[in-house]
């Protein structure tokens, strides 16, 4: 490939990201005081000590705010600083603004707080019993799985029980605001949403959006974490400009932010599924006890996208699941790749595998028979259209040569004691669209420049996606021009306005249709301008490769010389483009509609090889057959798969979040947070995009790419699973029938030497 | 007495070669006996191409070269940095092969080796030193040398790609300058 501009940038070291941007004369560097336990009451706060340190000290707290002191949209349960009752460790109480950052550290500590603690609780269930919920619980049924759990032959029940995951965007959560004239602010947000931002800016500064202007720069990763939770450092800084009229960065180090910010939701739930003798589901029910933390924040969107996936890629005819959003005082969690799907996913996967050992049954032959196919409908009445799933399955079993593979690894573990294969199969179908309608919108603005080159500005936030780049390759092609001539811009509120967040994988999907029909329409006038240059009907002409085709003919009449020329006749070489994705609708009370525009398939195999001594394991391979629709970039979207699979890996079997019953954090660096690295990865992952497969429903026919691989990383927990199960009873530590049967995700090495001790059943 | 003492700290300094160019600090009000390397770097040259991401030695973002090995500058105090010869990503050619490498990674299987670009630097700097030490070293040499930095974004499969083509570069590069008439 040749190297785009953006890596090579980045390869010189001359990508600048929020933190690398240069201190501004006088500029103030901002650090919050947080609330030290999961619950409390502030009674008063004493800067004298900290205003003391330094002339260049300030502390703000909930009284400076001019606006409303409140960041939450959906429920109003979230204040920018608290004034009066905290609900989690790590709330912002105050803000300390110093000359330079240890300054503002010392200062903020220095503050003294006068406070009562308050009991705090942590656990879902818990929270659930004693009826502290953000919302009430919300419920999807279809058929009647009271009745048909009575025809089943097998019933199978059961808990399982999914860990949160920290982010870990390798640049930090931060924002720069400058004071401008008037009252006014400019910020740069390290944020998927910057017209979110802007409005928790105006409404807690007391401005009009008019008033904010923010841009989100190039990020260092977001993976959902700076959806919503961005906002209130962006905040934060805003209203140190708005009070001292200076520059206020606000800039967390990895601690404060693996303190402070949410993270994917952990989940604790209760499934039952029923199947008749021939293994077909027949019933399935699911109570998911989403722990939402302290604070509304995206919860509701993330618990309707579990109960969109309860079935995953599975047919159930009689089905009922339960969602309860439960308000504990840990920091709120927020949108993480996937957004709820994968938690449920999971409990799908489990009661499957649990099924499967009842019934004696195949696990790839159960999955098999329960496959969505054409002429199906989902849980919530959506058909299913354009069933992509045998087609993916069937080939990861060809490209896995699973039949050999799975008769390998058990030969193997028959021949080996104390080293243990395993492997499994996950198929996926992941809805593509925001489940709330309204966010399903973009816009974008094309600028031809008299030189011919193209500027183009969406709603959209790169952030390693290479959404930037996707656009570029989708103007180039539009406009009929080298890419080298298309810049795409940073993310700015006064280009594009009233954008929704960069998430849920629409990136591409809603800002290059918006970018495509603004360049659509440039291209419509100049081609009118061509047509009448060249003596030639409108209908024939294109344009290709930099200049004006005439059916299969290459006309004189180059691109730069075109846009001169309309330049010159005064013909507007700028355009708005907008796209609303079509066809959506969704009755929230009876729970039906079409929330999705298009599904995405694939499915993954894994191997993992055990050492049964230890409880330590390594990932051997992994097969992925994953349906893009026609890949815009292939590189690109290779890039996701692998990049999403890590995660989701990590996800199951690696990444250990763990907080004390107070409320504290116990894995706050990443020395205690242990991540995929490149041993971790299996030696050799394969991935292959399903052939002949284009996607009438997005652009250029592709498909969304961001969330769904994710889910094939669960594969590496069954993978894990599976091996555990080879461990025979003549194990020199084995108890006796400990197989597992509780569900318990990560699958760390601590917990897979549980199960081989049989301390964990 | 303390102002003595304050007088003769800010005499003592301390001298570093970063990109080929010596530079001198004195240690005082804007360097002190703390002051990380990565601090240095950043804030006081404005090398920003590496990364502070966990300031503990646990990523790999903030890795440089210190006479050609790799270093994690978050972890190394700018008073121990005195005397010796630091690179940053700054520093490197753009021909370097294993800037090359990374920028032109694409290969069917692999993906490209950035993606955000935050580790990037860091990667970079660390394949460096490896090829520095060992200039074709296997994949498992070059998966025990950079298990120590992450990328968040997994782009790990053509991170390992792109090191080992820099080293086929590197190879190829030698035999064009050993063979006559040939060209680096
Ligand atoms: S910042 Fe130095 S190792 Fe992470
Ligand atoms: S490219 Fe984003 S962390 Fe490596």
């Amino acid at each position: 490939m040749k190297p785009t501009k953006e890596s090579e940038l980045n390869l010189s070291g001359a990508t600048r990201y929020l933190d690398d941007l240069p201190a501004t004369e006088g500029m103030l560097y901002g650090v919050p005081l947080t609330s030290p336990c999961a619950r409390g009451l502030l009674r008063g706060i004493d800067a004298s000590a900290a205003l003391a340190l330094d002339a260049s000290v300030s502390v703000l707290t909930a009284s400076d705010i001019p606006g409303e002191n409140q960041l939450g949209e959906a429920v109003s349960d979230e204040s920018l600083l608290v004034d009066g009752e905290w609900s989690y460790l790590g709330q912002c109480l105050a803000l300390a603004l110093a000359a330079t950052p240890s300054l503002a550290r010392k200062a903020a500590a220095l503050v003294r707080i006068v406070y009562d603690e308050l009991e705090a609780v942590t656990d879902a269930r818990a929270a659930a019993e004693s009826g502290s919920f953000i919302l009430p619980s919300r419920t999807m049924r279809s058929g009647d799985p009271a009745s048909a759990f009575s025809r089943c032959a097998i019933v199978v029940e059961g808990r399982v029980e999914s860990g949160g995951q920290e982010h870990v965007y390798l640049e930090a959560q931060g924002a720069i605001a400058e004071s401008l004239e008037g009252g006014r602010v400019r910020v740069v947000s390290g944020t998927q949403a910057p017209s979110g931002v802007q409005r928790a800016i105006a409404r807690t500064l007391g401005l009009g959006m008019h008033d904010v202007e923010v841009e989100a720069r190039r990020l260092g990763g977001a993976f959902g974490g700076k959806e919503d939770q961005a906002a209130q450092w962006a905040a934060l800084a805003a209203l140190g400009a708005a009070r001292t009229g200076k520059t206020v960065k606000v800039y967390l180090n990895r601690r404060e932010d693996m303190n402070w910010t949410g993270k994917r939701h952990p989940y604790s739930s209760d499934y039952k599924l029923g199947l008749d003798a021939e293994g077909r589901i027949l019933a399935y029910e699911a109570d998911y006890y989403q722990n939402s933390g302290a604070c509304c924040d995206l919860s509701p969107a993330i618990l309707s996208r579990t109960l969109f996936h309860a079935a995953s890629a599975y047919r159930i005819p009689n089905l009922r699941v339960t969602g309860r959003m439960c308000r504990t005082n840990l920091p709120p969690f927020t949108a993480f790749r996937g957004f709820g799907a994968p938690q449920g996913v999971f409990v799908i996967e489990c009661a499957l595998d649990a099924a499967a050992r009842e019934g004696g049954w195949d696990p790839v032959e159960l999955r098999l028979k329960n496959l969505l196919a054409e002429g199906d409908s989902f849980h919530f009445g959506q058909p299913v259209a354009d069933c992509r799933a045998r087609r993916t399955v069937d080939r990861t079993l060809e490209l896995s040569r699973w039949t050999e593979l799975r008769a390998e690894i058990d030969s193997f573990n028959s021949a080996h004691r104390l080293v243990k294969r395993g492997a499994a199969i996950l198929p996926i179908c992941f809805g593509v669209s925001f489940t709330k309608l309204v966010m399903n919108q973009g816009g974008a603005l094309v600028h031809v420049y008299g030189d011919g080159s193209v500027s183009v500005s969406t709603g959209a936030v790169e952030m390693g996606q290479q959404v930037a780049r996707k656009i570029q390759v989708i103007a180039a092609r539009s406009l009929g021009i080298p890419e080298g001539l298309v810049r795409v811009e940073s993310t700015r509120t006064a280009s594009v306005a009233n954008t929704y967040s960069t998430a849920a994988s629409t990136g591409s999907d809603i800002n290059g249709m918006a970018a495509l029909a603004a360049c659509e329409e440039i291209r419509g006038r100049l081609l009118g301008l061509a047509a009448r240059m060249l003596g030639a009907d409108k209908g024939e002409l294109r344009i290709e490769s930099g200049f004006v085709t005439k059916g299969c003919e290459i006309t004189e009449l180059a691109w730069k010389e075109l846009v001169d020329k309309a330049h010159l006749d005064r013909i507007d070489l700028s355009a708005h483009g907008f796209y609303a994705t079509p066809g959506l609708f969704y009755d929230m009370k009876a729970e039906r509609g079409s929330p999705f525009a298009y599904h995405v398939y694939g499915c993954s195999a894994v191997t993992a090889t055990l050492d049964a001594l230890r409880g330590t394991y390594r990932f051997d391979e992994a097969f992925i057959v994953h349906d893009v629709g026609e890949s815009i970039d292939y590189d690109v979207d290779l890039g996701q798969v692998e990049g999403a699979f890590a995660q989701g890996l990590g996800w199951a079997a690696l990444e250990d979040l763990r907080y004390d019953e107070r409320g504290r954090l116990l894995s706050d660096t990443l020395s205690t947070y242990k991540l995929p690295d490149l041993r971790f990865m299996p030696s050799a992952v394969k991935i292959e995009f399903l052939e002949g497969a284009p996607n009438p429903k997005a652009v250029m026919r592709s498909k969304a790419i961001g969330e769904p691989p994710l889910l094939y990383g669960i594969a590496g927990y069954f993978a894990i699973l599976d091996a555990l199960r080879a461990v025979d009873r003549t194990h020199p530590t084995k108890a006796p029938s400990s197989a597992p049967y509780a569900y318990d995700l990560p699958m760390t090495p601590e917990k897979a030497l549980d199960f081989i001790q049989g301390v964990r059943r | 007495m303390q102002k003595n003492e304050a007088a003769s700290s800010r005499e003592r300094g301390i001298r570093i070669r970063v990109n080929g160019q010596w530079r001198d600090f004195a240690l005082g009000d804007d360097l002190s006996a703390s002051t990380t390397l990565a601090y240095l770097l950043r804030e006081r040259l404005g090398f920003t191409g590496l990364k502070v991401s966990c300031d503990e030695g646990a990523c790999g973002a903030c890795t440089v070269l210190e006479d050609g090995a790799a270093v994690l500058s978050c972890m190394v105090l700018a008073v121990e940095a005195d005397g010796h010869d630091i690179q940053t990503i700054e520093g490197l050619p753009a021909d370097d092969p294993v800037v090359e490498a990374f920028a032109e990674q694409s290969e069917p299987g692999f993906g490209t080796a950035l993606q955000c670009g935050y580790c990037t630097p860091g990667f970079v700097m660390t394949a460096r030193a490896l090829l520095n030490a060992n200039p074709s070293p296997t994949l498992a040499e070059v998966k025990e040398a950079l298990g120590g930095n992450i990328c968040r974004c997994g782009c790990y499969a053509g991170i390992a790609r792109a090191v080992l083509n820099a080293s086929a570069k590197i190879a190829a590069r030698k035999a064009g300058a050993a063979a006559p008439g040939g060209r680096a």
